[in-house]
Parts: C-alpha cells; structure tokens; sequence
C-alpha cells in the first residue's frame, strides 16, 4: 500500500481524474473531500461490510420460515 | 441441465434460465451463475439459486411489489456495466432476510439486483443514496400488499384496473418452477 502524508488543504490526485482533499483534522477524525467524476462509486468500507453480513445472512434462510412466512402473509390482517 | 440444490433438490435448468453474475453478489465473489426459482405462492418471493454452489441461495423480491415509490438510480456506468440502454428495461429485485421471526424480515434496499432480462446478466448495484437501508423491514408492506391484492382478486375488477399501483408485476424473467424437480 502506498502511504503519504498530506497536510490540511492538500490533496492527492488519483488517476488524473479523482482528487481526494483532507479537509480537516481533529483528533482522531480526518474529514476528506473526494472530487470524482459523476459515475465513481465513493462508499464507506462499512457499507460493502454491511452488505456483505445481509448477503450471507439472507443466504441463511430457512425455507420452512419462507412457508411459515407464506402462512401468516396469507392471514387476514389484524 | 441438471442443476443441485440443497433446498429443492436436484431441477433441470435451461441454459437460457441461467442469469450472469459477472462479479457474484457481494461477499459471494466465485459465484456468477444462478438462476430464478419461483414457488408459485402469494408471496411474490423467489429464490435465486447459485448454480456453482448448492447450498447457496438467495430469497428475493420484486423491488417494486413492497415499495411502489423505490424511484431508483441507476448510473450510466452501471447501466453500461449491464448492457442496458435505460433505466426501464431493468428489473429490480431486492435480498430479503427471513429470520426465524418472520415478522422481522427485512430486504436491500441499498444493494438491490439489477437484472438486464434481455441479456439474462444482472449485479447488484451499491445505490449511493445513503438513506436506503440494507435491512429495511419489510414485513408490514408485504403484508399491505398480499392484502390489496386478495381483495383486487375477490371483486374480479375489470382489465383496466389491473395496470394499478399495488399489483403484481408480469414475470418476464425466465424462472424455475419448483414443479420442474425430478
């Protein structure tokens, strides 16, 4: 991995077309501009995690609750 | 071809039934190849069954069968990414979690699958929206819904009133029946 240090108000430019600017410092916390065009996906690590935990949890249905499900949707609402 | 399931057991699939992951759902990279299992019940809940791994499927929905209003958007590098010329072609399934409790059941908004039909080649697209959830509780809507569309049933509207918000969508996507197993 490369690794570079940046101070307040400098950036780095990532294939000529994605600029990432560290905007503020405080603590432990580094706010970061990301200047990208239009179709770059920018997400937090945390979302991919949290989708990958549903997937493998979805995969963990059970079809008997799928049945289960299929009864009580079928009953009339209270 | 023969395709095994630890769930329906072993189904002939067609070759044309088999939808394209390029790069697998995610956390489920090695995976590209599934296909669509319909049950048939009132549910609206398929399954979309790994062909590279048995023991791997996922319950889906239509997006738009819970949540009318889902108004998602695509962009024109995930269209292209699926050979897609537009947005309207697509169809939108989401992941659901059934738990135990059914009633805490939840779907993705967030990562749904976006399947190009025509192509029979589908990803699921990380929406940057940040306010779709990954486990949107679903249960109350899907309830709401199997309702409205027993009572559309029971009066035996007339054709026009079929086209109305809340009924279910035509299933152009090629499908499994369950009834199919050896």
């Amino acid at each position: 991995m490369l690794v570079l240090t940046r101070k307040i108000g400098e950036s780095i430019t990532i294939d000529g077309h994605i600029k990432i600017v560290v905007v503020q410092v405080k603590g432990k916390q580094v706010r970061l501009g990301i200047k990208a065009p239009k179709e770059t996906k920018i997400h937090r690590e945390e979302v991919y995690q949290a989708i990958q935990r549903q997937n493998s949890m979805a995969t963990h249905s059970d079809l008997e609750d799928v049945h289960k499900l299929s009864e009580e949707l079928a009953k009339d609402g209270e | 071809m023969k395709a095994s399931t630890t769930r329906f057991g072993d189904l002939e699939v067609e070759e044309r039934d088999i939808i394209l992951f390029p790069e697998g759902p995610l956390g489920f990279e090695n995976l590209t190849r599934f296909f669509i299992i319909d049950p048939g019940d009132d549910t609206f809940i398929m399954w979309m069954q790994s062909l590279d791994d048995s023991s791997v499927a996922f319950p889906i929905i239509e997006t738009e069968v819970f949540c009318p209003n889902y108004g998602l958007k695509l962009l024109p590098s995930d269209l292209r990414s699926l050979d897609l010329e537009n947005a309207t072609v697509a169809r939108i399934y989401s992941i659901l979690t059934i738990p135990k409790d059914v009633t805490q059941m939840s779907a993705n908004l967030k990562a749904p699958i976006v399947l190009n039909p025509r192509e029979n080649m589908a990803r699921q697209i990380v929406l940057q929206d940040s306010k779709l959830s990954v486990d949107y509780k679903v249960y109350k809507d899907l309830k709401a819904h199997i309702i409205t569309t027993a009572n559309t049933h029971l009066k035996k509207t007339s054709k026009s009133q079929k086209a109305q918000k809340g009924s279910p969508p035509s299933h152009p996507t090629p499908k499994v029946d369950i009834q199919n197993a050896d």
